[in-house]
């Protein structure tokens, strides 16, 4: 994804831009505020264009996330993202109307989506709650940056999205949740075949894969329990060794 | 039936590659479609020797050859891609045992015929695994072959130990493997490891005869006699750890148990009432066949629709039937081990089903169809993701149960997209008779065939000795080959090997 989105900005070499290497990204991070962010004067930006000594970059950059308002993330990857998307946004708002022809294939996908989840929250709120109060939002959004949900411009998506988490990994049931044993096996080698030959497409299916067959496994787990429940009071297996007959 | 030399019929068919054969339409009269075969060298030469032995001048009796049966059933109205042979075919009544055919639903002239099913409905395998190995079961197979025997009631003529009367049945009938949950004879995930989940909704009583529910009703939880096993098994070779280990299935030499039964007399009945109607049914819609035994009606037909009724009540019977002795499995376990069956982890790893007609969509010339997908002998083999696998399978493809011969060797497979696309998702079922039964009967004796399986190690008890030989190894293709021939066509994937150490036969 973040190769496709330095390729839309025109970057020269979009995927080589290995992440791995703190000079590899100082020198992106230089090249989208020299061509797309613009930030500082030219003059400002000295600091950022030593790249030879990585200890006054450290120190530029430093201050260039605060003055970008970035929010605090830990690895290169998710600054970068952010970085990038910031910077396609300021390319867009340059000339949006260059832009009004291009529109998502199926616009109400979208939008059916955002008015689900709000009706959903809607309900759950009892509606005493306007969800797109301001206040509400920014609370929505403080709770995103500390939990480290990613933006979406959609807050009440986002506010699914933090449920889920505080569902999953904070809640009193996953706290008292046994860790899983076993040895966990790379879940790019099973005998699915997605897409062989476009990675791009076979990571994020087989995370989704993974995701639905968790989800099934919930519904079956609780399938299985209510049988169970109800065995408790129907089951009486019996057995009577004097009807047995052995044939010849 | 066309009589044709030997050499004029190998005219008709073609090897495809090293696993497969097409079989040209001609071969037989009217062919709606082509014919397929998968075999290897070995595998071919039984074939081929079997179609040449029926073209020799004055051969008359018995069954058709394979081949011919796989063609007859092309030449049925309604089949869609190919009719299909599998590795371990061999002659049947109608069609051939290991021959799967699918009908197009939305065509009005499309039939079910009883022959494509079997006489055993909705026969089947169930493996369960153990958390026990050779090492703790060795020292007292024995007596554990005893306790099985003791528990499990085998051999023509044996009556369950489960009590049940008519009403019971009726029920059973109707729900299936839902029956014996209900009456705490099975665990919860046992249902969720079964093809259909151990029921299907459109089984109806009411569509059975009185005499097939007055043969049933004795013989629940009985594991009949013919081919039917319950076998101790030890895991000898695992091909694909992974998948193994999401069956539950960690290292070699860890204990198992297998199943092999069906509906008794209860499915037997069904189909035998099914094809007198049938027969009827073909006169009055004037339905031509090949052959006799392929008596059919149009699924829309009320004899179909009475049939399809009728069979999912027999497939119902044998869910319920491999049910019973699961749990009698477990207790002998439990008993012999002084612990529950929990502690033991006997949880069912899959069961299958190898003689059903079921309804699925496949995509057929780039478009889904609603088909009716007849397998006998043939087991079911979907791909990872596919919807009807269980979630625990997802990622693996279904599970194949394939149970070899009394005293050879048995393997779990797992479903392939290839075999999707190639089978409609079915693969081999069992070894497959080299002999006809009367054949065995007469060359091999059964004191040493009991003998042998002794110096190999196996604990054996067997209700009916006299009928042994019939099922002895000699009898039967070698399973090895079958199953090499379905991996290396791509239509299943190897994954587990199993060798016997006790044997409980009727």
């Amino acid at each position: 994804m973040l190769k496709l989105k330095l390729e839309a900005l025109g970057h020269p070499t979009p995927s080589d831009v290995a992440l791995s290497n703190r000079k590899e990204f100082a020198s992106t991070v230089l090249w989208l505020e020299d061509q797309k962010i613009r930030l500082y004067t030219i003059e400002d930006r000295e600091k950022l264009r030593s790249l030879d000594n990585m200890q006054i970059w450290e120190e530029g950059y430093k201050k260039y996330c605060i003055d970008l308002k970035m929010p605090p993330y830990d690895t290169q990857l998710e600054q970068l993202t952010w970085m990038v998307g910031h910077a396609m946004r300021l390319e867009f708002l340059d000339d949006p109307s260059q832009y009004k022809v291009i529109n998502g294939q199926d616009p109400n996908l979208t939008k059916n989506n955002g008015a689900q989840s709000q009706q959903k929250i809607q309900t759950i709120f009892d509606g005493k709650i306007n969800v797109h109060d301001k206040e509400f939002i920014a609370g929505v959004r403080a709770l995103a940056t500390k939990l480290n949900v990613p933006h979406h411009p959609n807050h009440l998506l986002q506010l699914e999205a933090i449920a889920r988490i505080v569902h999953e990994r904070i809640g009193p049931a996953a706290k008292h949740r046994k860790a899983i044993t076993g040895t966990p096996f790379p879940f790019d080698k099973g005998n699915d075949v997605v897409s062989a030959n476009d990675p791009m497409l076979d990571y994020p299916m087989r995370i989704l894969r993974l995701l639905q067959i968790q989800s099934l496994r919930q519904l079956q787990t609780q399938i299985n329990e209510t049988i169970v429940s109800v065995q408790t009071l129907t089951a009486n297996p019996k057995t009577d060794t004097k009807l047995g007959k052995v044939g010849r | 039936m066309v009589v044709r030399p030997y050499v004029e019929e190998l005219k008709y068919l073609e090897k495809i590659n090293d696993h497969c054969w097409r079989i040209k339409k001609g071969f037989q009269p009217n062919m709606n479609v082509e014919g397929v075969f998968y075999v290897n060298s070995r595998l071919e030469k039984l074939m081929l020797e079997e179609l040449k032995n029926s073209c020799r001048p004055g051969a008359v009796g018995g069954f058709l050859p394979g081949v011919k049966q796989i063609a007859n059933v092309a030449a049925l109205p309604g089949i869609v891609g190919r009719s299909i042979g599998l590795p371990d075919i061999h002659s049947g009544y109608g069609f051939a045992i290991g021959n799967m055919a699918a009908f197009d639903m939305d065509d009005p002239l499309s039939v079910v015929s009883p022959g494509g099913v079997g006489f055993d409905i909705n026969c089947g395998v169930r493996l369960l695994r153990t958390n026990l190995y050779e090492k703790d079961v060795q020292p007292v197979k024995e007596q554990l072959a005893q306790s099985l025997f003791d528990h499990i009631p085998v051999g023509v003529g044996s009556k369950g130990i489960i009590p049940m009367n008519a009403r019971d049945l009726e029920e059973a009938l109707e729900m299936g493997m839902d029956w014996s949950l209900r009456e705490g004879y099975v665990w919860a995930e046992d249902k969720e490891h079964c093809e259909e989940y151990g029921r299907m909704l459109s089984a109806d009583p009411a569509k059975v005869s009185m005499r097939a529910k007055k043969r049933g009703l004795p013989q629940l939880g009985t594991l009949g006699a013919g081919n039917h096993y319950a076998e101790i098994q030890v895991v000898d070779e695992i091909y694909d750890k992974w998948s193994a280990s999401k069956m539950g299935i960690e290292e070699k030499g860890q204990v198992v148990v297998m199943i092999h039964s069906g509906s008794r007399g209860f499915g037997h009945q069904v189909a035998t009432d099914a094809l007198v109607q049938m027969e009827k049914a073909m006169k009055r819609d004037k339905i031509e066949t090949n052959d006799r035994q392929l008596a059919c009606a149009r699924i829309n037909s009320v004899e179909g629709q009475d049939y399809l009724k009728a069979m999912a009540a027999a497939a119902n019977f044998a869910w319920v039937n491999r049910s019973s002795m699961t749990f009698l499995t477990r207790q002998a376990f439990a008993k012999m081990f002084n612990t529950t069956p929990d502690d033991l982890d006997m949880h069912v790893i899959y069961d299958v089903s190898h003689n059903i007609a079921k309804v699925e969509n496949h995509i057929v010339d780039g478009r889904e169809r609603k088909l009716l997908v007849h397998r006998k002998g043939s087991t079911r083999a979907f791909p990872p993701h596919h919807p009807l696998i269980p979630v625990d399978y997802q990622l693996t493809g279904q599970p194949v149960l394939v149970g070899g011969t009394m005293g050879t060797c048995s393997y779990v497979l797992t479903g392939t997209e290839r075999g999707m696309q190639e089978t409609f998702g079915s693969t081999c079922h069992g070894a497959g008779r080299a002999l006809s039964r009367a054949k065995s009967r007469r060359n091999l004796d059964y004191k040493e065939v009991l003998d042998k399986l002794e110096q190999i190690g196996i604990a054996i008890r067997v209700a009916s000795p006299k009928l042994v030989m019939e099922e002895a190894p000699e009898a039967y293709k070698d399973v090895t080959d079958v199953v090499d021939t379905c991996h290396a066509a791509g239509i299943s994937k190897k994954c587990i090997k199993m060798r016997p150490i006790a044997v409980i036969k009727g």
